[in-house]
């Protein structure tokens, strides 16, 4: 049986004072599945951190118990996956019509369901997931930004994407969009790969480039994602900054 | 509206609004902006404004070089294939500095937003 080690963390960056982010994971009480999820809120005042744990918590709830359940078709664990992207747009919904403060609120989620040997991944908006495999940082996921579309289309390439001032902008997101099916992909994992969840902030301070030097060795999880984290405070992340690390024992 | 600001030792001599699809560059009487300057070739390059296909209200600006005797540079970077402009960006044809401004993207919010259907 596949074994799983994991840790995760969230921090508001240098220069933001509220962290929009939000985090969690959680692993079957059998140890053979595990649950990653992030979200990375927007929308101003407290909204953005109101529509991640809106999210955050949809994926738990719908999820969650699921871990538990043996031998699931996996089918049915990709029904479950949009079942949770769905009950999280329908929760942050109706919060932005109760509260006009809230009316702009959404948010990205991306979450990894792994199940022994097998990780579902899902995403909508920009937040990544990373396969890193024998030192070799793999993402697995396709951000939906105005960037990537124009990277698609030949608009731009990627010396261009730092610099082109609508960097920001979500094609599709939880809250914004009327289309949330989540983006889905199944990976077969291997003993000692690791699997990244992170929040734009992550990576907008610290290069995929940069971390194979902090992943790897003989560090737990926990102190592997700490690294990962203080080295994008130590580059003065401007957004913030969450991570969460599975490792494939 | 983006604009070409002509500088010498940094100051601004001359400026052009790019009003058009299609700004020409060069030596030549017939394009748009005119240099008669023997660094700038014929027909040197061109400047396109392309509306964003994803974002309603926002033009692109695109430079190309023109096979150009000396060159097209942005920020010091010799331009190879057509290339997005950024407000700010230093342009130099043959031996003259062009800054380009596009006074739009202060209107871009910095932090991030959805695109609302």
């Amino acid at each position: 049986m596949t074994c799983f080690a994991v840790a995760g963390l969230s921090d508001a960056g240098v220069r933001r004072a509220v962290n929009e982010d939000a985090v969690a994971w959680r692993v079957s009480q059998a140890g053979d599945q595990a649950l990653l999820v992030v979200a990375d809120g927007m929308g101003g005042y407290a909204g953005g951190s109101v529509a991640s744990e809106l999210a955050v918590a949809a994926v738990l709830e719908v999820i969650g118990p699921k871990l538990e359940i043996p031998d699931q078709d996996p089918m049915t664990m990709d029904d479950a996956i949009q079942a949770a992207f769905n009950l999280a747009q329908r929760r942050i919904l109706s919060r932005r019509q109760q509260m006009p403060a809230l009316a702009k609120m959404g948010t990205t989620l991306v979450l990894a369901w792994i199940r022994d040997d097998e990780a579902h991944i899902a995403h909508l908006g920009d937040s990544r997931c990373y396969l890193i495999r024998g030192g070799e940082v793999q993402c697995q996921t396709r951000d939906d930004t105005v960037v990537q579309k124009m990277l698609e289309d030949g608009s731009i390439n990627e010396r261009d994407v730092p610099k082109v001032p609508f960097r920001n902008v979500l094609t599709r997101a939880l809250g914004g969009s009327s289309d949330v099916l989540a983006s889905m992909r199944r990976i077969d994992l291997l003993a000692g790969d690791r699997l990244l969840l992170c929040s734009d902030g992550l990576t907008g301070a610290l290069p995929e480039s940069c971390w194979s030097g902090l992943l790897g060795g003989e560090a737990s999880s926990a102190e592997q994602v700490r690294q990962l984290v203080d080295a994008s405070l130590a580059n003065q992340a401007s957004d913030n900054v969450s991570v969460v690390l599975l490792t494939v024992l | 509206m983006a604009s070409l600001s002509q500088l010498v030792d940094n100051v601004v001599v001359m400026s052009f609004d790019l009003d058009q699809s299609l700004v020409t560059i060069g030596r030549r009487a017939e394009n748009s902006i005119r240099i008669d300057e023997i660094s700038v070739s014929g027909q040197h390059a061109v400047i396109e404004a392309i509306p964003n296909a994803y974002l309603d209200g926002v033009t692109d600006y695109y430079i190309s070089d023109c096979n150009s005797t000396n060159g097209t540079l942005v920020n010091d970077l010799r331009v190879s294939e057509r290339q997005r402009l950024n407000s700010n960006d230093l342009i130099r044809i043959g031996w003259n500095e062009f800054r380009f401004i596009d006074d739009s993207e202060n209107a871009l919010e910095q932090t991030a937003y959805i695109l609302e259907e």
